[in-house]
């Protein structure tokens, strides 16, 4: 599998999406496009960003990331972003970049127990 | 080794006592010889009546040069000014003695810091016959307290902040002093890995260390609260002091989205809560 | 290892924006910068290569390693021959990027790194020079 391509997978009523370390712009653009044909394909209810492996945060990302979580909000979703590394939440935090309406988990494994227990609501996750 | 009372005679012829010219001898002796205290007489109205060698090595002047000269000489224009020896010499006169550290002047205009004893010298009737005035050297014992001082203060300032588990879960970060840039970043790097590593989801900031509120550290507290948040932890903003609240309101902060208290124990009890909101959805599962 | 002291990398495709983060990386890496500076240094080489392909459509990264006698530096030159920058100074003011694709990301390029000098002339292009010191 090319390492910098985007994983999509189900699990549970979640989509998991894993970046790769430094995807080119292209890629990161192909986040949209998976995730939507994936939320289209499967009755999920939300989407987990896993960014564990992602070095870079620039402008775009953030902008496709913040765009991502918008489409996943009116599809009635919520997005929780996993495992960033401390050096790109600096990075993130000075370049001054908003990730949109997304909730933030250490771990994938946390992340996965919040889009349950949100789930466990009958209101919507963004009221 | 025996004691025996003897005769004031006795005792002169022993050697064991000394005349009176003898004894002046001596005491003149011990005037220029000593080299650590420059001792000096001064008259009624402050001129130099009589130096020492260790006096005209510590101050520059040779005997000739600085005999018959006020003493305000080794003072620096501001002081003179200022009417510093004039205050000096009334202290003595009322009170016996004046003591003081400062800075004095030497004949080539270089400064040294001074330990300085003005003794009023009176006569057995209690007239006033001058001053004598004994002045060490302290410039390197100033010298090392000032590098200490600076030092301590540059720790201080410069330490690294602590960062504490607390329990499972719950990272206690004490701050201590003003929160600069060159800190901040050091503290976002450290708290963030440590909170990664451990899989902390809370960071307890403790802020009763922090003497003042300014925008720049206002600023710097809300980006390492926004960088934690992004790696998945949260904050719990604690030691909020009434003046520190204050001033935060006062410079506009918004602190509306951040949990916080004036208390570390009660902040201590909102982290556990937080824990707690974690830990059940996992129980859920099972 | 021989460390070259500067290089450059041609921004012509949009694929190029990566090509030019992966040798800054290589780079700031090889010179020293620990983690967090080292992102702070690929991104804003990242924001600025974007900046080239998107105003100007291709131009050139240069990079050169810095010494002032007491600390290392890393040194990026980003040039293009594109429309220029009519007022440097107000897309140096606007409000932190909010990630809306408005705006160059100057202001966030120059907070990540120690210094940045930007030369622009309208209708002719724009050089943009930042650099970072190795604490």
């Amino acid at each position: 599998m090319n390492p910098e391509t985007i994983s999509v997978v189900r699990v549970r009523d979640v989509l998991l999406v894993t970046m790769p370390a430094d995807p080119d712009d292209a890629t990161i653009s192909a986040l949209q496009e998976k995730t939507l044909d994936a939320m289209d394909q499967h009755t999920v209810k939300g989407l987990i960003l896993d960014l564990s492996k992602v070095e870079i945060v620039d402008s775009y990302f953030a902008r496709v990331v913040a765009e991502t979580a918008q489409m996943v909000a009116l599809m009635g979703g919520e997005t929780i972003i996993a495992g960033m590394q401390p050096s790109v939440a600096i990075t993130a935090t000075e370049l001054g970049v908003s990730l949109g309406r997304t909730r933030t988990a250490l771990t994938v494994d946390r992340a996965l127990d919040m889009a349950a227990s949100t789930q466990n609501h009958s209101k919507s996750p963004h009221s | 080794m025996i004691s025996e009372v003897k005769t004031p005679a006795q005792k002169q012829a022993d050697g064991a006592t000394l005349s009176a010219e003898a004894s002046r001898e001596m005491l003149q002796l011990l005037v220029d010889t000593i080299r650590d205290y420059a001792i000096t007489i001064l008259d009624p109205r402050g001129y130099v009546t009589t130096w020492s060698p260790a006096a005209e090595r510590l101050k520059g002047y040779r005997a000739d040069e600085i005999v018959g000269r006020h003493f305000s000489a080794f003072y620096t224009p501001e002081e003179v000014a200022s009417g510093k020896c004039v205050r000096e010499l009334e202290v003595a006169t009322r009170e016996g003695r004046f003591e003081d550290e400062g800075w004095r002047v030497r004949k080539d205009a270089s400064c040294f810091w001074a330990s300085v004893v003005i003794t009023a010298l009176r006569d057995a009737q209690g007239n006033l016959r001058g001053f004598g005035k004994v002045t060490r050297d302290l410039t390197d014992r100033k010298n090392s307290e000032d590098r200490l001082r600076e030092q301590a203060k540059e720790i201080l300032e410069m330490a690294t902040v602590p960062i504490v588990q607390v329990c499972e879960g719950i990272m206690l970060v004490p701050l201590i002093g003003m929160l600069d840039s060159a800190r901040t970043q050091q503290l976002m790097e450290r708290l963030l890995l440590r909170l990664t590593e451990t899989a902390s989801p809370v960071a307890l900031l403790d802020i009763t260390g922090v003497p003042a509120i300014d925008t720049q550290t206002a600023q710097h507290l809300i980006e390492t609260i926004k960088a934690v948040r992004y790696v998945g932890a949260d904050v719990v903003l604690t030691g909020v002091r009434p003046a520190i609240a204050q001033t935060l309101v006062h410079l506009g902060i918004d602190l509306s989205n951040v949990a916080t208290r004036s208390s570390l124990t009660a902040g201590l009890r909102v982290a556990l809560s937080m824990l707690n909101l974690q830990i059940a959805p996992s129980n859920a599962h099972r | 290892m021989s460390v070259r002291d500067h290089g450059e990398v041609k921004i012509q495709t949009e694929p190029d924006i990566a090509v030019a983060r992966r040798a800054v990386r290589d780079v700031a890496t090889k010179l020293g910068f620990g983690v967090t500076e080292t992102a702070r240094i690929v991104t804003a080489a990242s924001e600025l290569s974007r900046n080239v392909h998107k105003y100007a459509g291709r131009g050139v990264m240069q990079w050169r390693a810095l010494t002032n006698g007491q600390a290392n530096g890393l040194e990026l030159r980003f040039e293009d021959h594109g429309p220029g920058i009519p007022d440097v100074a107000e897309a140096l003011r606007e409000g932190h990027s909010t990630g809306g694709g408005l705006g160059m990301g100057l202001p966030g390029a120059k907070r990540l790194m120690d210094e940045m000098e930007i030369h622009s002339a309208v209708g002719q292009g724009t050089i943009v020079t930042v650099r970072k010191w190795r604490r």
